[in-house]
């Protein structure tokens, strides 16, 4: 079958700059998405996560190894047809509105008239922008800014999106609102390769995981496999008296090589919090 | 869907060559026009110290009124055609717009010729516009000198025929179809500029540097011509060679220079024109090729 993605060997090394050393930005990192997969890429500041997508958007070239989109060289500008791409902290057009932005993008990808129209339409409403259509994007904030960027690169309905950290600067309902929109096109097959420092976003959204520190790929592979703590079994329970609590207590205890690690209140998370406290307290 | 994808296609490089035209609309370089209306209104009202024979009273100020509006056309286009050209790529790189385009299905050399053509689109915009208006302003202050002529002419007594003859002499003097040809020569001087500056925008990164350096090549390549003489003179082929290169690698503004002869009122060869236009698009092909020869080699 063909890879959605398929990044081998890939090796980028950055020039040196006025006596400074070259930057091995990338070093032999291999990544393969098969389609309809969302795959996070992690791994601290610098580590080379950005330099990958661009490298695989044909935007740098590679020191050595290949990049391909469906098949595609990423060095051809074929490749760039079923691929869309919100680069991180991004900037358009200041003197462009909204609508106007996505009907320059959606003009560069060859759509035009009616289906043109519609698809602004249908992404405004998809990212929540309808209200700001007509704005100039030089008033903005961050997270519309963030919210076009990621409508732009939906526009021609592209089989691949490439997302580098699409939730930075976005406020938590944003950011849940972006998360549940690579939830969607996942269920709509589409591929999904982002980059984020959000764990627990990477956690809730994506099937694969690599992580990426200094240029080499340490770890990769199947989000559950990696995160299951094989020799572990977890129970919650809803309002159970204290009395049953004890009595399972007595049974790990008196059972053959089972041990309790822990037990207790399990905690919300912030973000749950600030949800609840929010946008659930509106509905 | 294939075929759309090579480079060189008109309606994305339209695309491209609108949105640059926007850009540089809403950054309010039209505001450049009225001033241009006051100048060349302003130039209309010059009282000018008149040495001339009464039968040939209000030649200069028509002489006045095309010199100023050309003057500022020239500037104008030079200007626009350095600054904005230079300041679209470096703004591109910066504010990582050029990241977002390039990841959509567009060539290199489309994106290119896109700016290339916003920026001329804006320069020829303008310069018919400020043509217009010297040409209504000439038609207008053309018929009162006419009369006047005649009217002192008439008086002295001069044959039918030699009134005729000095009344058509001034009559070139004023919006002809010579004039519009002299705006068209600097529009293609300025498509030689842009071309230049995006030459220069596509290695440099800095909207200082290409400017400066434009302004440069610009300055030199109004003079170059001479210094070729003066260098090349009499050195045989290797001299013509070198000539050859220089005058490739520096653009030849010097032949733009005709752009004066018809504001004295000479007449503009077809053969001339045909001659300017064909070295403007030696130029551009150049450069373009050279730009596209930097740029697609580009790491962002
Ligand atoms: N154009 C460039 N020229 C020189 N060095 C570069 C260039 N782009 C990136 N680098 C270097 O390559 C390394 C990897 O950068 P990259 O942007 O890929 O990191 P990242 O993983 O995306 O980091 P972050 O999480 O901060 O976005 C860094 O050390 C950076 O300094
Ligand atoms: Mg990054």
């Amino acid at each position: 079958m063909e890879h959605a993605v398929e990044i081998e060997n890939l090796v980028k090394v950055f020039p040196a700059h006025f006596g400074g050393r070259p930057v091995r930005a990338v070093d032999r990192v291999s990544i393969r998405i098969e389609p309809g997969q969302v795959y996070g890429l992690i791994g601290p500041n610098g580590s080379g996560k950005s330099t990958t997508m661009k490298a695989l958007l044909g935007l740098v070239a590679p020191t050595s190894g290949t990049c391909r989109i469906f098949g595609a060289d990423s060095l051809a500008v074929d490749s760039r047809e079923q691929v869309g791409f919100l680069p991180e902290n991004p900037y358009f057009y200041k003197h462009l509105s909204g609508a106007e932005t996505l009907r320059f993008y959606g003009k560069l990808c060859g759509l035009r008239g009616k289906a043109l129209d519609a698809r602004i339409d249908e992404l405004l409403e998809l990212v929540d922008l309808n209200d700001a259509r007509d704005r100039r994007l030089g008033g903005y904030s961050k997270g519309m800014l963030q919210r076009i960027g990621l409508a732009q690169a939906l526009i021609q309905e592209p089989r691949l999106v490439i997302l580098d950290e699409p939730t930075a600067g976005v406020d938590p309902i944003g950011s849940r609102q972006i998360r549940d929109l690579i939830l969607a096109l996942r269920e709509r097959g589409i591929t999904v390769f982002l980059c984020s420092h959000l764990l627990e976003q990477v956690q809730e959204v994506c099937d694969q995981v690599g992580i990426i520190f200094r240029g080499r790929m340490i770890r990769e592979g199947r989000l559950e496999d990696m995160l299951a703590i094989e020799d572990q079994t977890e129970l919650v329970l809803r309002d159970a008296p204290p009395e049953l609590v004890d009595e399972i207590r007595r049974l790990v205890a008196s059972a053959d090589g089972a041990e309790l690690v822990r037990a207790g209140k399990p905690r919300t998370t912030l973000e749950r919090l600030f949800l609840r406290e929010t946008v659930d307290r509106a509905e | 869907m294939k075929t759309l994808h090579r480079p060189l296609n008109p309606r994305r490089i339209g695309v491209l060559a609108f949105h640059t035209f926007t850009q540089l609309v809403r950054m309010k370089v039209f505001y450049f026009l009225a001033l241009f209306a006051v100048i060349v209104i302003g130039a209309n009202f010059l009282e000018l110290p008149t040495h001339a024979a009464p039968e040939s009273s209000g030649v200069e100020l028509l002489y006045a009124i095309k010199n100023t509006s050309i003057g500022c056309m020239s500037l104008f286009s030079i200007v626009i055609a350095v600054v904005a050209t230079g300041l679209l790529l470096p703004k591109d790189v910066e504010d990582r717009t050029l990241y977002t385009i390039l990841a959509k299905p567009v060539p290199r050399l489309d994106y290119l010729l896109g700016k290339f053509f916003g920026v001329a689109a804006l320069i020829f915009v303008s310069l018919a516009v400020m043509d217009l208006l010297m040409s209504g302003v000439l038609a207008l202050r053309l018929g009162g000198v006419l009369e006047q002529q005649r009217a002192a002419a008439e008086a002295f007594g001069y044959p039918p025929d030699l009134i005729e003859s000095q009344l058509a002499e001034t009559r070139a003097l004023g919006p002809t179809w010579n004039l519009q040809g002299a705006v068209f020569v600097v529009f293609l001087r300025a498509i030689v500029i842009i071309c230049v500056a995006l030459l220069l925008s596509t290695f440099s990164t800095s909207t200082l540097f290409t400017a400066i350096v434009g302004f440069l090549v610009v300055f030199i390549g109004f003079f170059q011509a001479d210094a070729r003489e003066a260098y090349f003179q009499g050195t045989g082929v290797l001299g013509r060679i070198g000539s050859a290169i220089m005058t490739t690698v520096l653009p030849d503004l010097q032949i733009y220079n005709l752009i004066d002869a018809v504001i004295e009122g000479k007449v503009l060869k077809a053969l001339d024109l045909l001659k300017v236009a064909g070295v403007t698009l030696f130029y551009f092909i150049v450069y373009t090729f050279a730009s596209w020869l930097v740029f697609a080699r580009k790491e962002f």
